[in-house]
């Protein structure tokens, strides 16, 4: 007999998990790659668009002290009346001042076992949602209103007076939402780099916060439609029977009902529509699809050994569902999920381009309406070629997840 | 095959069902009020005679799926008058009046007996007025509707019921004077014992009325008669507009279906032989770029290229044909009018539907060009071509034959945005209009009827992919 084998020094190399798998799959696929770093940038565009377009000076000194008029006004309701607006600005600065102990935290941790490495990145990522949503509720109940000062109009009359100011400006000083009458259709300029619509609003300054309106609609849309589609989808699988009847009964009925015309005559019939009735409306005819999938995939994973031995377990049946089978069925809802953000952002625009949007936000359909009434070349292809990047990367994504999800086709 | 066909088709009729209670109830929830419009013109109040009217006349005034106004006791309906009339001190919000005020105006005949014992028995003189000036629009007869059954009796019996309602349409009075208060409370007294059994509810009239006395049932009810309602706006039926509105749409649906398949299935088919090759990859491309591109968006730049002058007018910028005075007159001049109108839609609805189809012929070829009977086919000796077309085309295509079904309700509601650009007055612009124009009936007629086809899409699906794919068994 010999000895019984001495525990190395260096650990043995953990195997690689599902998830990692994919990745790994996905990583090999280059133009779903590419595009994944597409989407994350127009998160960032996103993100940091007031970082180039703003109406409001980064720095400002008239002689009287340095004071920051942007960050001062950045989650002013009279400067960004639309929620959206509040929401990507609170990531924009809370987000961003998080993101640097992350990414420390991230760097730190890497030589971990997956074990304890996956524990204290998953508090840390608890502890930072929950700063973020601390400092987003603190910025919005200080209901901050300093929105009143004209800088641009102060500074010119400042020159004249003959005392100029030390302003540092973004790149472009306007607001997506101020109306300039005077120069209504206007041709590209160096003022407006892609012209202004018909009611003299900065088109450029329209569609990178248009960028945000879209992600929104879009991500918010999947996210609720998703969830509750999951939720149904599991049940129905994993009791089956009579209650698996009785929601498949429903599914076929919400399948049935013409989804872009109910959505159109709904939104139509709510008088002060808002982005976030679509998000719902989309949300409400939508969630068919992923309640099949999890349907099938539940019916498939609940007869697997697995689950026998959660149940020998003693786990509860919220359990084995929730903590067991979905974790195991969710790929093939995150796929459709990618495909259905690029469906809710088509539906958003199109009902934009109908005049059923919401008109108080920039949207993307309602720039290219405009072009149309007008008969302008800038204001089709300007926002028809944002949709149209947006819409295919998510498409080339989305296919590249479902590839990289399909063991028939792993290299 | 014939079992289960039948099954299906019968299994239509209840979601048909349920589909119209889930359209008919979210439609009718979302906030937003159908009478608006008329209401305003009326003043802005609610309560006015011709607002009840068209209310009445639309059901408007019903609850939409349950009815529960039997239910309401004396109490319920003295607050109601309170907090609509401002009485005792209250202070409501604007919601509230509104709301008390259009539940006063809409609950009609389940408020007389009510009514009825406030005007005898309250203590506040200005309650037992108010109750009076309510019992004399609460207690009159609605009209019934000229549209079902024997249109002469229904005005015979319309006409029966407006003398009735004029009759007592001056027992009320200005404000609390007691000597009036006490004559027209005589009046109805009176009235009452005659009329009381028809407000007074049996269990059984509570529980037609809880089921029955509603939006939603009135709407089923003239739906089995066939009638869609009438347009708010305009009085004309629906259906007829809806029949009238068909035709362009179909036929332009149509012809891009049609096209898309013959342009698709060949481009996929070459597509997946070549699979690999650089043509395969540029076509592969440029069908994805088809894909992601907004319909509008398409229209709108094709409506610029070649219509609006910029750089080209070739086509006309929107309509199905000339107007009358340019229309020509032969078969020949009307049919070539009709093609130059429609070239511009067309060509974008294909594209539409081009991307999506031929991306499944490709892919259904590709899974099928792999499989053993076709190396087998090969192997025997058969010509490329044959192989090709007589083995692996067919069992490819099976996908993209059975979303054929899919297309069924595309074809007949048209395109909305194509319909939109290309201002082609078809079932699509139809829906924008109604929407617009808050019309209830004709909005729920074209959902219905796009409904319908999506079922019987789905039909034909399921049963053409058992005809023509036989590993298939439903039985």
């Amino acid at each position: 007999m010999t000895d019984a084998p001495r525990p190395s020094p260096v650990p043995a190399p953990e195997d690689p998990t599902w998830s990692e798998i994919v990745w790994g799959q996905f990583r090999k696929r280059k133009v779903a790659y590419g595009s994944m770093w597409g989407v994350v940038g127009l998160f960032v565009v996103a993100v940091y668009a007031p970082l180039f377009i703003a109406e409001k000076p980064f720095l400002w000194n008239a002689g009287d002290g340095w004071s920051s008029p942007w960050l001062a006004t950045i989650f002013d309701r009279t400067v960004y009346p639309s929620g959206i607006d509040l929401f990507f600005n609170a990531l924009l600065v809370f987000g961003t001042l998080l993101a640097i102990p992350l990414a420390w935290m991230w760097r730190r941790t890497a030589p971990l076992p997956r074990r304890p490495r996956g524990l204290v990145r998953r508090r840390w990522l608890t502890g930072a949602l929950l700063a973020w949503f601390l400092s987003l509720a603190g910025a919005l109940a200080a209901d901050l209103q300093r929105g009143e000062v004209y800088y641009e109009e102060l500074e010119a009359r400042l020159e004249k007076d003959g005392t100029p100011p030390t302003a540092v400006w973004p790149m472009v000083r306007i607001s997506p939402r101020n109306t300039d009458v005077t120069a209504t259709m206007a041709p590209p300029s160096g003022k407006h780099w892609l012209g202004t619509d018909s009611a003299g609003r900065d088109v450029f300054a329209r569609l990178l916060y248009g960028t945000r309106v879209s992600l929104t609609v879009g991500i918010f849309a999947v996210a609720i439609y998703c969830t509750f589609g999951t939720v149904v989808g599991a049940v129905a699988g994993f009791f089956g029977g009579r209650v698996d009847a009785l929601l498949m009964r429903i599914v076929e009925v919400v399948i049935c009902i013409p989804s872009l015309f109910l959505v159109l005559a709904v939104a139509a019939f709510i008088p002060k529509r808002s982005i976030f009735h679509i998000m719902l409306i989309i949300a409400v005819v939508a969630w068919t699809g992923p309640a099949r999938l999890v349907r099938a995939e539940f019916l498939r994973l609940r007869e697997l050994d697995f689950v026998a031995s959660a149940r020998a377990a003693g786990f509860s049946k919220a359990q084995i569902i929730f903590e067991e089978i979905l974790p195991n069925a969710i790929g093939p809802v995150l796929v459709s999920a990618t495909f259905g953000v690029a469906s809710a952002i088509l539906v958003e625009s199109t009902m934009s381009f109908l005049g059923l949007g919401d008109a108080s936000v920039p949207s993307w359909g309602q720039i290219l309406a405009t072009g149309r009434a007008t008969s302008s070349w800038v204001l089709i292809l300007a926002p028809g070629f944002a949709i149209f990047v947006t819409v295919s990367l998510l498409n080339l994504l989305g296919e590249g997840a479902r590839d990289a999800l399909d063991p028939k086709l792993r290299s | 095959m014939l079992q289960y066909a039948v099954k299906r088709t019968l299994w239509m009729f209840p979601t048909f069902f349920l589909i119209t209670m889930v359209v008919f109830t979210l439609i009718n929830l979302a906030p937003g009020n159908p009478g608006g419009a008329e209401a305003e013109q009326q003043g802005g109040t609610t309560t006015s005679d011709a607002v009840r009217l068209f209310k009445q006349q639309f059901d408007l005034d019903k609850p939409i799926l349950l009815n529960t106004r039997w239910a309401l006791t004396r109490g319920d309906v003295r607050e109601r008058i309170v907090v609509a009339h401002r009485l005792e001190g209250r202070a409501p919000t604007p919601a509230q009046l509104i709301a008390a005020k259009d539940a006063l105006a809409d609950d009609g005949n389940y408020l007389v007996q009510h009514l009825v014992g406030l005007l005898a028995e309250d203590p506040a003189p200005e309650i037992r007025a108010l109750a009076a000036d309510y019992l004399t629009r609460s207690a009159s007869l609605p009209f019934v509707s000229e549209r079902i059954g024997d249109p002469t009796a229904a005005r015979d019996e319309n006409r029966t019921r407006g003398a009735y309602n004029e009759a007592f349409k001056g027992w009320r009075c200005a404000d609390g004077d007691a000597a009036c208060l006490s004559d027209v409370t005589g009046k109805w007294q009176a009235w009452w014992e005659k009329e009381r059994p028809r407000y007074e509810y049996t269990a059984g009239e509570k529980a037609w009325a809880f089921l029955f006395d509603t939006r939603f049932a009135n709407y089923w009810w003239k739906l089995l008669h066939l009638d869609l309602g009438v347009s708010p706006n305009t009085r004309i039926p629906v259906l007829d507009t809806l029949l009238s509105k068909m035709k362009y749409s179909v036929s332009l649906s149509l012809t891009a279906v049609v096209l898309a398949y013959l342009i698709a299935v060949p481009l996929g088919v070459y597509s997946a032989v070549r699979s690999g090759s650089r043509s395969d990859t540029v076509l592969t491309i440029g069908l994805f770029v088809l894909y992601s591109l907004p319909t509008f968006f398409t229209g709108t730049v094709l409506l610029k290229l070649f219509a609006d002058g910029d750089p080209l007018t070739w086509f006309p910028v929107g309509g199905f044909q000339s107007d009358a005075k340019e229309l020509p007159v032969t078969t020949l001049g009307y049919l070539a009018d009709v093609t130059w109108h429609v070239t511009l839609p067309i060509l974008t609805s294909t594209s539409v539907a081009l991307a999506a189809l031929s991306r499944y012929a490709r892919s259904g070829v590709i899974d099928v060009i792999r499989a053993d009977y076709i190396r087998t086919a090969r192997a025997k000796g058969l010509e490329e071509p044959i192989v090709i077309v007589k083995h692996a085309v067919r069992n490819g295509m099976i996908p993209i034959l059975t979303l054929l079904g899919g297309f069924l309700p595309v074809l007949v509601s048209g395109s909305v945005v194509i319909e939109v650009v290309f201002t082609i007055p078809g079932m699509g612009s139809y829906l924008v209009d109604s929407i617009n124009g808050r019309d209830y009936n004709a909005v729920m007629a074209v959902l219905l009827a796009s409904a319908i086809l999506t079922l019987v899409g789905i039909l034909i699906s399921d049963l053409s992919y058992a005809l023509v794919d036989p590993r298939i068994n439903l039985d």
